[in-house]
């Protein structure tokens, strides 16, 4: 498949951009190839859904647009970074400031409240503790769980579990969300709920979301389809919504 | 030099950690209600810091129970005066003539006519304990002077010995150690039938393991035509090097000053087989707690791997991640601390005893656990987390993201 541009996607400034990527990882002497030559810019407030099946490198490109893995060739420039020259420390500290994750199993941590969930990655920014209250209580509300802030995880719903990773994963108001699998632990009326929410998230507030998904019903929530084939850019589908 | 190339990066890791204790992002409630959710392993762990804490602390209560009762025994303007090279009263021998030169020396205080001295005899005897074990005590014999210069002795039962009719005090302590010491008992000694018609106090010091008599009747008793000791009190404590020389020099004496506090002070040594008996447990005990700190920790860190990825994912660095582990280690075992330092108060103020290997005689003493002491060994359990939490830590801090992503 030929590079795929934000005119693809829909047009406007690329947040994401990715030039000729490749991604092997190493067992012993044999290098394992898992990403290869791709090519791909996503537009601001894009909303991208990576399909594929398992061993096709979709969580890999996944990572690697959130910082949380290297390529080992090619260039990655995100939200105005190129993520290759940061260092460890500049890499965490982009991360904090510009992703927001949303992950399969919410990983939220079980002996903090919602409220102390979702405020973990504002402790990180210099923020006085009324600020960081208001925007927790802010992004609580987006995902209205507000009543629920003094919930443990274990006291929660999937469903509102996975909505208070979300609070977390927004409460710092990034530029991009990545999604890993974000409904792959829910039942179907809660991962419905989700996906709308994320869909708000983009529509409403111009949150550009990168989500994997093997869930076609999820994917239909995004605008794109990227659908990856071993290791490669195999076609990119418009939703018709 | 190697020392401080091995100090210097712990100075800087301990200076660094303190300073993110402060400004941690981790909060440190995330650790302590990580450490309530493992309740079994937390409170094993615990309580194996714990004893090891109670442990130690009461090893160096023993030392600080001895140091007690030698070091509150001593006044640096009284000194003892000993047969050249006899270290120990015990060895020591002066005979009549040289003590009556002694006593008249120039610079021992008066009171009135009379110097404030006190010819002494110090001899042993094999006593059974409460626990059958037999064991020598100290049996001194002073002229009336002698109680004059142990103004912390007092009688708390009875009253003070007569000269020449066969009467004994005995220390408070001892009585509870040793049976038949009741006041109205009799003990044998010298081949003699002693009265107790006391039972005294003297404020912790060595001399609650002394039974004390009349110094002729104890010379009569065991035959002896010479004293042991002259325990005399200076006109002034700056002028000892003035006395030592003095008695050191005079041909007639040729005797050896020392300072009664320097003398109680060499006698601590008493209880040093037990010092390194105990620090030898110690070390035993605490390598075994490290472990089972070490292991609690690499446990926590294997299961929340997940968290660990969660939190990198967020934005936390490594060094967090770090610093975040490091204090829970240290938090463990300094809770452990806490308690077994809170626990060794229970051994506070119990009598003991142990045979000095100097005067070959048994020395009672308190273990005494002073707020230092309990200090001493909560300080002691965070080192121990601070050693048992380091490898675990480094470990959480030094997973691969995406791996730890996964869960490891």
């Amino acid at each position: 498949m030929p590079a795929t541009t934000t005119e693809d996607l829909g047009g406007g400034e690329a947040i994401i951009r990715l030039q000729d990527i490749a991604k092997s990882y190493w067992r012993e002497a044999l290098e394992i190839p898992v990403l290869k030559g791709i090519d791909l810019d996503i537009p601001k407030g894009g909303y991208v859904a990576l399909m594929g099946p398992s061993g096709s490198g979709k969580t890999t490109l996944l990572n690697l647009i959130a910082g949380i893995d290297r390529p080992s060739g090619g260039g990655l420039e995100v939200c105005g970074y190129a993520l290759n020259d940061l260092d460890d420390d500049e890499l965490a500290a982009w991360r904090n400031a510009h992703v927001g994750f949303i992950f399969q199993n919410y990983n939220l941590v079980p002996v903090l409240n919602a409220y102390e969930n979702v405020e973990l990655p504002l402790l990180l920014q210099p923020l006085s503790r009324s600020e960081r209250r208001r925007r927790v209580l802010e992004a609580l509300s987006l995902v209205n769980l507000e009543d629920r802030m003094w919930n443990y995880p274990r006291q929660l719903s999937g469903g509102q579990e996975q909505r208070v990773a979300i609070a977390r994963a927004i409460v710092t108001d990034p530029d991009l969300l990545v999604a890993d699998e974000p409904t792959g632990a829910l039942d179907h009326k809660n991962a419905e709920e989700v996906l709308q929410l994320m869909e708000r998230l983009n529509r409403e507030l111009g949150k550009t979301i990168v989500m994997v998904t093997h869930d076609p019903k999820a994917a239909h929530h995004a605008r794109h389809q990227i659908h990856l084939e071993k290791g490669v850019l195999d076609r990119m589908v418009e939703v018709n919504q | 030099m190697i020392g401080l190339l091995v100090l210097l990066p712990f100075a800087a890791y301990l200076g660094w950690l303190l300073w993110a204790a402060f400004f941690l992002p981790v909060p440190l409630s995330y650790n302590l209600r990580s450490l309530w959710q493992r309740k079994v392993s937390t409170f094993s762990t615990a309580g194996a810091i714990a004893l090891v804490v109670g442990i130690f602390v009461v090893v160096l209560s023993l030392a600080q129970g001895l140091s007690v009762a030698f070091v509150t025994s001593g006044r640096d303007d009284q000194a003892l005066v000993l047969r050249p090279n006899a270290r120990f009263e015990l060895n020591s021998s002066i005979e009549r003539e040289r003590m009556r030169i002694l006593k008249v020396h120039p610079l021992l205080a008066r009171e009135g006519e009379q110097p404030l001295c006190s010819a002494e005899v110090v001899a042993v005897k094999l006593f059974q304990k409460s626990n059958g074990d037999d064991t020598n005590v100290t049996i001194r014999g002073m002229e009336p002077m002698g109680l004059r210069l142990r103004p912390q002795a007092r009688i708390v039962e009875g009253r003070w010995f007569r000269p020449g009719v066969s009467e004994v005090v005995v220390p408070r302590k001892m009585q509870g150690r040793f049976p038949g010491m009741e006041v109205g008992g009799i003990v044998k000694m010298g081949g003699r039938q002693w009265d107790i018609v006391g039972a005294f106090e003297a404020g912790g010091s060595s001399a609650e393991s002394e039974i004390w008599t009349d110094v002729a009747d104890l010379m009569q008793a065991y035959k002896r035509d010479s004293y042991s000791t002259l325990l005399a009190r200076l006109q002034d404590a700056n002028r000892i090097g003035e006395f030592t020389r003095s008695v050191d020099e005079d041909k007639r004496l040729k005797l050896e000053v020392v300072t009664e506090r320097a003398y109680f002070k060499e006698l601590t040594k008493a209880g040093d087989p037990i010092a390194v008996l105990g620090n030898l447990i110690t070390v035993i005990l605490t390598g075994g707690a490290i472990f089972s700190a070490m292991n609690t920790m690499f446990a926590a860190v294997a299961n929340r791997t997940k968290e660990i990825g969660m939190l990198r994912a967020l934005g936390f660095r490594q060094r967090d991640i770090l610093a975040s582990f490091q204090w829970e280690a240290i938090l463990l075992c300094g809770a452990g601390g806490l308690v077994g330092a809170g626990l060794a108060t229970f051994a506070n103020g119990i009598q003991t005893g142990t045979t000095s290997f100097d005067t070959f005689s048994d020395v009672g003493f308190a273990f005494t656990i002073t707020p230092g002491l309990m200090a001493q060994g909560v300080a002691f359990s965070l080192v121990m987390g601070l050693l048992g939490g380091f490898l675990p830590a480094w470990r959480a801090s030094r997973i691969p993201l995406t791996e730890a992503m996964k869960g490891g």
